[in-house]
């Protein structure tokens, strides 16, 4: 390949540039510890939500079932909060693509939903799920808000996809929340309401980054 | 790194200076012009001092580097070609300087390497180019270890059909 040497002005000028505002900094925390915080936020943020609107869910439920649904959700939050963190600090390891993730984890609970429920009725299906649909939402709002303001300080190098992990984490806060408030353990209900929460979310967050890339661009785009 | 996210202006040169030349051929390799070349230098750099505290003593510096490199210059091609659909269309182009004939085997290799996809092209950069490892490439381009040797392998492919 031809060498492309770079003028000595031009390197001076980027140092200059550098020089001018070179005040320390403070590296970020670990990564684990960015990881932790962001499942607690998650933990926090569902048992606040099914801590105000009643644990009807949680006390319906029998231990073995409820084992099989916090477990998995437990997993894909802390799948989740990695990919987050990741998706912030540029040139960390990728387990996959968000998206993909977030897709495995819908797939996954709804898998669960369908082995431990087997009511299978479908009346008021759209007047029943509308309000948890609107819940879960609601919920996965503060969780979105608090892991964006946790994760600030890092620099998304694909911002769409670090809007997907964030809001699909997000999301999963209010799956989680649902799962611990809602008492209606109809199979369709569940599968369908309580786990749309997670992809709108994601979808919401992926919309947030394209915003926020759209908006950069188009700001330095005018400066020129 | 370290010293440089301390604050240590003897830091910026030495990091400048050894970085510099493997980002401009980086971006060159791209075939943005040289002007466009040297503006994503500059503007790579910016980013870097701005970011600086992502970065973590004891891990990679390179894939870093290259993931805020590749990103600067999606930004700046998105912003380019924004800037382009709003350009007029001329009826008459001015005519072209002739090409230059190949003079040598890295001329024809930069015109084999045009020919490979942008990813296929920025893998082959970062492994030949700029001397990094499979994981580093992966950190890079935000991808897995599996998919930059299943695209380092496309590209050879391609290349030695090409040259």
């Amino acid at each position: 390949m031809t060498p492309s040497p770079i003028d000595p002005v031009l390197l001076e000028r980027i140092e200059g540039k550098l020089r001018a505002d070179l005040r320390p900094v403070r590296p970020r925390p670990a990564a684990g510890v960015l990881v932790a915080m962001l499942i607690a936020i998650a933990g926090l943020v569902a048992v606040w939500g099914a801590r105000t609107l009643g644990f009807y869910g949680w006390h319906k439920l029998a231990p073995g079932t409820a084992a099989a649904i916090l477990v998995p959700l437990a997993i894909a939050i802390a799948i989740l909060a990695i990919a987050s963190v990741n998706a912030m600090i540029p040139g960390a390891r990728r387990i996959a693509h968000p998206a993909v993730l977030l897709g495995a984890a819908c797939v996954v609970m709804v898998g669960v939903f369908a082995t431990v429920f087997d009511d299978h009725r479908t009346d008021g299906f759209v007047r029943q799920g509308w309000p948890c649909l609107r819940g879960g939402l609601i919920w996965a709002a503060p969780a979105g808000l608090a892991i964006g303001l946790m994760l600030r300080r890092g620099f998304a190098v694909d911002r769409r996809a670090a809007g997907i992990a964030i809001g699909g984490l997000a999301g999963l806060a209010g799956l989680t929340m649902l799962e611990l408030h809602c008492p209606n353990f109809r199979l369709a209900h569940i599968a369908a309401w309580h786990t749309a929460v997670v992809p709108i979310a994601a979808l919401v967050g992926c919309i947030s980054g394209w915003k926020r890339t759209w908006s950069i661009n188009a700001e330095t785009g005018s400066s020129e | 790194m370290v010293r440089y996210q301390q604050g240590d202006p003897a830091a910026v040169t030495a990091l400048v200076s050894t970085l510099s030349p493997q980002l401009h051929r980086f971006f060159t390799s791209q075939f943005v012009s040289r002007r466009f070349a040297d503006d994503l230098l500059q503007e790579t750099w910016l980013k870097i001092h701005e970011v600086r505290h992502t970065y973590r003593a004891g891990e990679p510096v390179l894939p870093w580097i290259y993931a805020i490199a590749r990103h600067t210059r999606v930004d700046h091609y998105r912003r380019t070609r924004r800037l382009e659909d709003r350009e007029q269309q001329v009826e008459h182009l001015p005519e072209r300087a002739a090409a230059a004939a190949p003079e040598s085997r890295g001329v024809d290799l930069e015109a084999a390497l045009r020919q490979l996809p942008e990813s296929q092209r920025d893998v082959i950069v970062m492994l030949k180019v700029a001397d990094m490892s499979l994981e580093e490439v992966a950190r890079a381009t935000s991808s897995t270890v599996g998919s930059v040797k299943q695209k380092a392998h496309r590209a050879y492919e391609k290349l030695r059909g090409l040259l």
